[in-house]
Order: structure tokens, then sequence, then C-alpha cells
């Protein structure tokens, strides 16, 4: 690892203004930018503390908003969390371990846009908003609008994410599913995000794909017929046809599709078991 | 673990003595090498081949040497000039401290930048440029019999082993060793034969993944050297590295602190001689800590192909075997001649066999070299005639249990190499493992996609010969005792096994033992700490030289007429007239052996045998191919236990240990012979997750009569049979079977598809 500059800024606005700089990076849990650093594959000059920016907490008003630096440890034991979102601590329970639980946060887990992650294909599925912070001021984008491709996102390199916020569950049944092919705490090599509101079916498929994507083809197969057997058949096959999936130390392709295929269909069987 | 009530005539052996260490090491006290740090002391970073094979025309060191805080960067050449030959290895001297002339895989050592900042040393290290001739490689341990890529242009045996002596000078070859036994008339009981069943089993390269990883400090004067170590063998790192520099042993000095994990890795010479070398070159503490990632260009376990054929009567009795076996070394030797020969002689298995014809071949390739690994060679071994005879069994629609009881190399009778069983419960630790999977019972099958099946397989292995261990024991005038043994605590609790050996014999408590740790001015010589031999071997020396002090001590006692069981301060006051003296025992231990004829023959292979057998049931997924291990039943003739409760963490930590091996670990190399997963992240080990719903463990009560007090070696025990207990009891549930590991849920879910598409 090369030596580099830390900054602990205090406000949103030095946060953004130290970022417009050749080669800094934002810091905020660090559990994979240390791993990436060490392996020589980032060498910031300079790292951007979040730590002193007052962006963790968990507020519910009709929608839960997450503060950037929310520990996912955090998230996963609150209360109103398990109340109204459960897919949400019941996905975190297995997110990676509880060392890194402890550390990482929200919205790291976000703008990583390493598609083997569990967060951005769920809330990407529970239509999730980021509030994003930049040199001339804030936005919002979706999450299935954040990613790029393999370890790309949409920010620009001046730009934070703030907060996340998911819209209330109301009927809305969800459930994500992933599945390793090494270790039980190996990255998954499929995770799927389903969730079904009334007759609406919205599918995320992450880690077989360079990025977090909805399968469009898979969720009109579905509209309206979640319960129906052939039309899951048909979602399934569907879904790993419309899915750009390569071999990797995972699985090679064809795996992989089998695996999107029987996925889909559980996952889909377990967001209508959901208790919501 | 099940075991007997303890004994009130061996107080201390028998005992599940807490480890002696625990409280240092949940402390944080105990000492470890990583932690060292000298005064002046320079970090080195290894700068590694990025070609598979290939002649070096050029190595340009000025960028890095121009890097601000940089001392030195030292190449192959400059070694050259402190050691003409500087080549080591413990069978064959084939590996050079760093590359000379040509590179062997992708990550041999190249060259070393050294500087007092390892993140200077790091940097720099990247701006080496090193420029090859690119040669012909070779990966398969098959094709390297007879590929036209040659790895080494000569063969240099080190001269330490007879069977390899008639290899010296040998060119255009990759075959390191080609070890052959034959026994009675294999063809013409093949020829005769009622059945015969054929068979071919493929292992991968795995690493042994210690949590220490490797790591070396040397510091040095004009006149000697001292080398701190995370080492299994300190002995021999003594021997070859004043071989290496024409020095005397006892300018020497190689120290060992506790190490975090072994299993193989840490054996022989691995930073050691590179460390002393840039000590030497620079006048200044040198250090090398290798990353994680680093360990899989250092020692890897063989990947191997066995081709196994079986003549079988139509009532199960198996009248010949042949067994074919290519082990790929990797670019060097390092044991691995000894892993083909020692491994070799049971490949047929634990049975009774007339007619025997084994051939084993060591190989040298273009990979990361590989050498010893938690079982030397016999996980490799059992996964394919334990494969074998499963499917034999099955073929004849016999039992798997009792086609090997029909079988069974029972005590007395001729093992392959013509030496007699002797002390090894292979009848009882089938039979206990039968028991305990309930093998008679009904069984759940399951049904839709989940799948259940079980499945068993029983190894042994002999242990290695002909080796020493030496021990000394020091009894203190207030009756405490210190041991002096280079056995090398890895973490397997050695020194509390030889803590409760000394107090035994001495009639003291464990807890009023300590023991030194190697260092080889001050403990004596040992071989190693390998093979599961330390508590036979070292323990035998550890007994003898106690019962060499409690001999004099006794005498003591009637020359001071005191009775026979005066306290052993009363002892050394009456004779001083206050606390003062001490009285030194030695042990010297050698197991007798007979070396094999060129027919593998000998009256006596091995000091003792391990057997191990292993149960598992599994859950296959037959939509994905995921084997979830539900049940892990591990059963072990390991004599009579020293310390109970740590022969069972032994014996799971190993069984746990080979079900990553079985079903998820892989070095997994693209056809350039780039290693593709040099990371946590990619190479996964077992997991707490990974473990099996249930583990159950036993020891069987036996005794291993040359043991001290009826025990024997257990580290590598549990390993033995898991690969083939999974294998066989996927095919019990889904009717597949797999011949090669690692069975990931990718294939399985293929061998599955493959057989609904033919039905």
């Amino acid at each position: 690892m090369t030596p580099f500059e830390l900054a602990e800024p205090g406000t949103l606005a030095q946060a953004v203004s130290l970022l417009d700089a050749e080669n800094a990076r934002p810091l905020s849990g660090g559990t994979a930018l240390m791993l990436m650093m060490k392996a020589g594959v980032l060498r910031p000059a300079r790292l951007v503390s979040l730590r002193k920016l007052g962006l963790d907490g968990i507020r519910v008003d009709g929608e839960l908003r997450i503060g950037a630096m929310t520990s996912l440890r955090e998230l996963e034991r609150s209360a109103q969390v398990k109340a109204g979102w459960p897919v949400i601590t019941r996905a975190l329970r297995t997110l990676s371990n509880v060392r890194v639980r402890n550390v990482a946060t929200v919205g790291g887990a976000l703008a990583h846009a390493d598609p083997h992650m569990d967060l951005p294909p769920l809330l990407a599925a529970l239509g999730a908003q980021v509030t994003i912070a930049g040199p001339r001021g804030e936005r919002r984008l979706a999450v299935e609008a954040l990613y790029a491709g393999y370890l790309e996102n949409t920010l620009a390199r001046d730009e934070l994410i703030t907060q996340v916020t998911i819209p209330s569950m109301g009927k809305t049944r969800a459930a994500y599913l992933k599945c390793t092919t090494r270790s039980a705490d190996d990255w998954p090599a499929v995770g799927i995000a389903v969730a079904i509101d009334g007759d609406e079916v919205r599918v995320v498929l992450g880690a077989a794909t360079d990025k977090p994507v909805r399968l469009a083809a898979a969720e009109r197969l579905l509209k309206g017929r979640a319960a129906d057997p052939k039309a899951l058949d048909e979602a399934a096959e569907a879904a790993a046809e419309e899915a750009s999936i390569e071999g990797d130390s995972h699985g090679s392709a064809a795996y992989k599709k089998q695996l999107v295929r029987v996925y889909l269909k559980r996952t889909v069987h377990e967001a209508r078991r959901a208790i919501h | 673990m099940k075991r007997a009530g303890q004994s009130t005539e061996t107080p201390q052996v028998g005992r599940s003595v807490p480890r002696l260490e625990s409280w240092l090491k949940v402390t944080g006290r105990a000492e470890y090498v990583h932690n060292l740090r000298l005064p002046g002391m320079l970090y080195g970073k290894i700068c590694r081949s990025t070609v598979a094979h290939g002649r070096i025309k050029r190595i340009d060191v000025a960028a890095a040497q121009a890097v601000g805080g940089v001392y030195r960067v030292v190449t192959g050449e400059d070694i050259r000039k402190l050691i003409p030959e500087p080549y080591y290895g413990p069978a064959f001297h084939d590996q050079p401290v760093l590359a000379l002339e040509k590179v062997r895989y992708v990550g041999e050592p190249v060259a070393v930048v050294l500087a007092a900042d390892p993140h200077v040393a790091e940097e720099a290290a990247h701006l080496v440029v090193a420029e090859y001739e690119e040669l012909p490689a070779v990966y398969d341990e098959v094709e390297a019999v007879s590929s036209k890529a040659i790895v080494h242009d000569a063969l240099k045996p080190a001269g330490t082993f007879p069977d390899l002596k008639h290899l010296k000078g040998k060119t255009n070859t990759n075959v390191a060793l080609d070890f052959r036994l034959r026994r009675g008339d294999p063809d013409t009981a093949m020829g005769k034969a009622e059945r015969v069943f054929e068979h071919r089993f493929r292992t991968q390269q795995v690493m042994h993944t210690p949590l220490e990883p490797l790591v070396s400090v040397a510091e040095s004067t004009d006149s000697s050297i001292t080398i701190h170590t995370a080492s299994q063998s300190p002995s021999f790192v003594r021997i070859e590295i004043a071989r290496l520099l024409g020095w005397p042993e006892n300018r020497v000095r190689v120290r060992v602190p506790f190490l975090g994990g072994g299993f193989g890795a840490k054996l022989y010479i691995k930073l050691e001689a590179l460390v002393s070398v840039l000590s030497l070159l620079t006048r200044k503490p040198v250090k090398i800590s290798l990353t994680m990632e680093e360990q899989f260009f250092t020692i890897t376990k063989h990947a191997s192909t066995f081709r196994i054929k079986s003549a079988v009567t139509q009532d199960g009795r198996i009248v010949a075997r042949e067994c074919e076996v290519w082990w790929n070394g990797g670019a060097y030797a390092d044991i691995g001649p000894r892993v083909t020969q020692k491994s070799g002689f049971t490949a047929p298995g634990p049975y009774d066999i007339d007619n025997v014809r084994i051939d084993s071949y060591a190989l040298y390739t273009n990979l990361p070299p590989a050498g010893a690994l938690r079982g030397f060679g016999i996980p490799q071994l059992v996964w394919a005639y334990e494969s074998h005879t499963d499917m034999i069994a099955r073929e004849l629609g016999i039992d798997p249990i009792e086609f090997r009881r029909r079988n069974l190399l029972r005590e007395g009778r001729p093992q392959a190499t013509g030496t007699r069983m002797k002390d090894a419960a292979l009848e009882k630790v089938l039979e206990r493992v039968a028991a305990l999977m309930n093998w008679n019972d009904a069984f759940d099958r399951g049904g839709g996609t989940l799948r259940r099946g079980r499945g068993i397989a029983l190894g042994f292995k002999a242990c290695i010969a002909n080796t020493t261990s030496l021990a000394a024991v020091n009894v203190n005038a207030d009756g405490s005792c210190t041991v002096y043994t280079s056995c090398v605590d890895m973490g397997q609790a050695s020194d509390t096994a030889m803590a409760q050996i000394a107090a035994e014999v001495l009639r003291i408590p464990t807890e009023a033992v300590t023991v030194v740790h190697s260092d080889t001015d001050v403990t004596p010589f040992d071989m190693a700490t390998l093979g599961s031999r330390s508590l036979f071997h070292s323990g035998n020396a550890v007994k003898l030289a106690a019962e060499d002090a409690i001999g004099k001590i006794d005498q003591l006692r009637q020359e001071l007429h005191l009775p026979a069981d005066a306290p052993i301060a009363d002892v050394f006051k009456k004779k001083y007239g206050m606390r003062a003296g001490s009285v030194m025992g030695a042990g010297n231990f050698i197991p007798p052996y007979t070396p094999p004829d060129e027919n593998g023959q000998t009256d006596n292979a091995t000091p003792f045998w391990m057997v191990g057998a292993t149960g598992v049931e599994v859950e296959v997924d037959t939509e994905t191919g995921r084997v979830r291990l539900t049940r892990l039943v591990n059963v072990a003739d390991v004599g009579a236990p020293i310390n109970p409760r740590i022969v069972e963490t032994q014996l799971s930590g190993a069984a746990i240990m080979q079900l990553g091996f079985s079903l998820f670990e892989k070095m997994q190399f693209d056809a350039d012979g780039q290693l593709r997963n040099a990371s946590f992240a990619e190479y996964k080990i077992p997991g707490f997750h990974d473990l099996p719903g249930e583990i159950v463990n036993e020891a069987v009560v036996a005794q291993q009569s040359t043991g001290p007090f009826g025990g024997k070696g257990v580290g590598e025990t549990g390993t033995f049979g898991v690969s083939p207990a999974i294998a066989n009891a996927i095919h019990d549930a889904v009717g597949v079977r797999l011949t090669s590991l690692p069975m990931n849920p990718e294939a399985v879910f293929n061998a599955i598809s493959i057989k609904s598409g033919r039905e």
C-alpha cells in the first residue's frame, strides 16, 4: 500500500471540494477500499473520510430514510427496519460477516458497485432512491440507475451518496435469495430480489451480471401470474435468456443461467410466502 | 468424543490437560516471528516471475534502486557471488535462492527489494523489470511424462535418499522419481480374473492457507548467523544453511517460536536461505513476511492422477490390483519424491491383496511447487481407492461395508510391501464407523429436489521412516522440569503433549513442566515436525530423557538414604545443603526400519500405522448440484490418546480442512500457467457455515505398543476418508459418480444432467 493523505472534513461542502482532485477517494467503512489498496488495484493519493459529516442514522416517516454512513449492523439491528422492511433485516444476516457489517456502511455498499453485493439488487427491487450531494447541490436517483458497469457507478468524482430512501412496503411482499458455489460465505454466484406489489412484480438480478439488472421479460410474464407454475417456468427461462451472463470463477455461463432459473422460482415462492 | 475414564495409574497421560500456552495466546503474548523487529532491520519484498517457463534475458533493477528509501535490490546473480551453487531442497538441490538463468513457474522469486520501510520495498518491487525468452511449458502431470517441455536441464538429487541416486545427471526428463512395487503375479491374476474394474481419478492443486503466512528474519555477523523463522523443521534449516554457506553447523542458529499453523507448508527451506543471504550481503537484519497471496506461489499440495485397476472374484475377493499414480510436483521437487514413494506403497489401500503392481511418478511441471500437506499424499490415494472400492461393491451388489470386511488387511497379514500389519486397528475402526453411522438402520433418502445419501471410506498411512528425534529433560532443584525439544508447536499442542509425557515419567503435575521452543543452539536435533511423527518420535525421546533423569534422581534418593517417594526438592536440598543443582536426562529415539528392495519389499516399512475412517450423510440439491453435509463421523486409531480433547480437535480440524479440498478449494490456472485466484476473495476455505450439522469424533480403544504410553500420531488421520466418503454419499443420493476433485455444485449438477439425459 502506498502512503496517502487522510482528510477528515466536518462539512459536506468541504468533503465535496476535497474530492475534486486527481486520485482522491471517499472513505466510508473502508472494508472494500482497503482490500483494493492492499492489492494495488487502487492507489489513491488522498482519502476523504466521511465519518465526521453526521451522515449516520435511521429515520422512519412512512418512508425509511437511512443515512449513508449508517453501518450495516445498525440497519440489521434496527427494530423499525425489522417491523416495516423485514426483507432487509433478513438479507443483512447473511451479508458477508458480522465483522464486516460492524464497519461497512450503507452508502459504501451502494456506491462500491461490485455486482456481487446483496443490497443493490434488493434496494432496487424495493424502489429505493439515493440522495446525492455534489458541488451543484443535491439530486435524487433510483438505486436501479446508480450502476454503469462492473465496479462503476454513475456518480461524478465529487459526488457523494448522503441518504437512501426506501418507500413504505405497503402490501408489497419481497424476498432476496442468493447462491454461493464455493464456501457458504463466498461472494454469491447469483442473487435475486423479487418484490410483488399486487399484480406488479419487480425482479432484479445481481452477482451473475456485471451490474444489478431488472429482468423486464421475466417481470412481464409474471405480471398478475406469480402464483401460476407455468408462468413461473416461462419467467425462469426468460430470465436466463435475457440476462447477459458470462462464466467466471463461480461457474460457467451455462451453470449460472441454471442458477438464475432455479433461484428466480425460489425467490418468487419466498416472496409470496413472506409475511407482511 | 467418547473416552475412557481417567486412569489413576497414569494421572498425567490420558488427561485432557488444557493447552499450556492457551493463556499466552488469548492474551496476545505468545511469541511469533511476525511480531519480531530488530534494530536496523530491512524488509524484503520479492518480485516474481510473470511467465511460466523462460530464460532470463535481463533484469533491470535501476528504477527500483532509484526509489527513495530503497537500500538495495538483489538478484540471483548477486547471490552467486556469495554462494557459487545457491540451490537447495530436501530431495533435489534444484531450487535457486533467487531464479538463475531460467524461471520455471509464474510467481517464482526473481529479485528482492530491501528497504527500512516495508511499503517502500513493496512500491519499488513493482518497478523491477525482467525480460524473458519464453519456453514451451507443461502443466499436466501425465503430459509431463512425455512432454517436449523439460523443466530442469539435468536432475540434481541431494544425495540424502538412496532411491534418488540413479537419477543423478539425468537429462531430457521431467520424472523426479519412478517408484515401483511388485508383489505376487498381478499379470496372471488379472488375466484369470472373473471381473476386472478400472477407473481413473484426479485431484486438484490446493494450498495450506496457514493463518500465519511464511515469515523469516535473519541477523548475521561475519562468522555467525541467527535465523528466526516460522519453520516446522529447524534442524533441517540449520543443516541446509550450513551446507549452502560452507559453515560448521554450530555457527548457524535457528530459532522457532510458536507457529500460526503449518500443515506442511513450513517445512525444509522456504524463506530461510533467502533472508540469510540478504543479511550476509547487507550486514543488516533482514525480514521477509509473505502475504497470504504469496503463499500460493511458495508451496502447495500435489494435484494427481491415479489409474487403479482391480481383479475381483464374483463373490467379492480382490485378487490383484494395479496402481499407477502421477504426482504433479510443480517446478521444484521439494519433498515430492518422498510423497511419491512413502504414499505410493500404500496405494492399493488397507486390503489383503496377494498380487500388486504399483508405479508412482513424481513429475516436474511449470506450476508452483508442491510438497507435504496434512497427509503427505495419502488423501489423494484414499480418494481414488475408496471411490474405486465403493464402485466395485455396488457393481457386484455387495454392501460397501461388507465388501471392505471381506478384503480387509487383518492384524499380522502382509501389506503390499510385505510388512506385516501390527497395532493397526483397521477392523475396529471400520466396525465403529459402521456402528456410528447406524449403517444397518433404515435411512431417510429425502425426496423432490433434495435427495439424501450416505457413504463411508477407510484409509491408512505409514509413518515416515527413517527418522530421529532427540530430547533433553532438566529437573530443577525445586522439582520443576524443563523439556528441551526441537519439536515445533504449530497449533497441534505438542508442547502440552510433551509436558504430559515428561510429567508422567517424573510423577509430577503437567503444569510443573515447561517446554523450551526450538533453538538449535539449545535444543537437540529433531528431524522435523511433520507427517504425524512427533507424538511418537519426539514423545518417545522425551520419555527416554525423563526416564534417564528420574533414574538419576532415584539413584540419588538411594545414595542419600531418602525414601523412594521423597519429593524431588528434598533430594536436591539434602545433596547440596541448600536449593541448588539440577539433573539432566537425555533421550535419543530412532525406531527400527528396513529400506525396501528394488520391488518395494521390506519386512519393516514403518514405525507405526495410522488408521482413519470417515462416514458422511449428505443432502444433494438436484436443481443446483449443491451438496450439504448433515453429519460427519470421524473414527481413528490413534493408539491410546495422550490428551483426548486435543485428539478430538485434531480429528475434526483435519476433516474440516479436507472438506474444503473435497468440495470447493481449487487453484485455478489459465492456459499460460497464471494463477487466477490467488486471494481469499477468490480462493475460499471452509467457514463456520460450511460445518456439517453434526460432527462425531471417536478414537477406538487401541494401543501402539511401541509408542509413548501407547500413543501415536493423529494430525493427519482425520483427512484420509473425507473426499471418497462424500463421493460415495453423493452416489448413494443421486446415482452419479464424481471422479475429480473438487466436487463443486457445478460438477455435481452436470453429472446429474448427464445422467438424466441418459435415462
